[in-house]
């Protein structure tokens, strides 16, 4: 059943590899709630934990010290994810996952979250580090349940 | 959040994991791999039936573990891929490049009779 209104859920956790679970446990949760099929809650729960992942590989290079948000956002037409941190400002113009013929270790979370989402973008405007917006469409939902 | 046994069956070793496999707990994979692939075994399985999830870092560990199995020139395979893994996996079009069995029946029969992986 839809939110009548935005709902809005703030975690932030550091940036501790074992922490990861509960973020997407709160992903599942909302995905859930916002109707979407078993294989899309899957699917968003994938597409949040490569971000998160990537914050704290290669924003934070592995330091468990440093911070990061996840909001959670429930609109009636979509659900935003939106990862924070304050780490160093990425260009995303240098990220880029590695050719699907390339078979080797790393290099897929970005394809992951292109593949899982309906649009990923960052907020240039934020300062204070980066800013990640996840979106899918409740509209483009499967029906495997 | 995960759980990883280790048994043998005859010449091969077989790695079950129960749980969820990620940034965190890919490292248990990785050490269980090096240390199967790197024993007198001729095969390596990896029970994947209770894995729930399986991200990048999970997929980069599967794949560490095939380039050793290559090097160490051990038989590698995975079996009992849940719904969640095998759709990851193919849509990283990796689905091709292991060897992937439905059963640890099928994968303990068959593993024998394939060669070590040669890369690509």
């Amino acid at each position: 059943m839809p939110m009548p209104h935005p709902t809005i859920l703030r975690m932030v956790i550091n940036t501790q590899p074992r922490l990861l679970h509960i973020l997407r446990g709160v992903v599942r949760y909302y995905a859930r709630e916002g109707g979407f099929s078993d294989s899309e809650v899957n699917a968003l729960a994938v597409a949040v934990d490569e971000a998160t992942t990537n914050v704290i590989r290669h924003t934070y290079h592995g330091n468990p010290s440093g911070t990061m948000a996840l909001d959670v956002i429930d609109y009636a037409d979509r659900l935003e994810f939106v990862i924070e941190d304050s780490g160093p400002k990425v260009r995303p113009e240098s990220i880029r996952h590695r050719p699907l013929d390339e078979v080797r270790p790393g290099g897929l979370g970005t394809y992951f979250i292109k593949c899982f989402t309906d649009g990923s973008s960052y907020d240039e405007a934020f300062t204070e580090g980066n800013r990640l917006r996840l979106v899918k469409f409740k509209g483009s939902r499967e029906s495997d349940k | 959040m995960l759980k990883i046994r280790l048994r043998k069956l005859n010449d091969v070793a077989i790695i079950d994991c129960s749980g969820e496999v990620d940034l965190y707990s890919s490292t248990q994979v990785r050490e269980a791999l090096v240390k199967e692939l790197n024993s007198d075994v001729a095969s390596v399985l990896i029970n994947m039936a209770d894995i729930s999830y399986i991200d990048s870092s999970g997929i980069a560990t599967l794949l560490e573990g095939l380039q050793l199995s290559k090097k160490t020139q051990k038989r590698f395979g995975l079996y009992g891929l849940q719904k969640n893994a095998r759709s990851v996996l193919h849509l990283a079009r990796l689905d091709t490049v292991f060897t992937i069995w439905e059963t640890e029946k099928e994968a303990v029969e068959k593993v024998p009779s394939t060669q070590p992986w040669a890369g690509l």
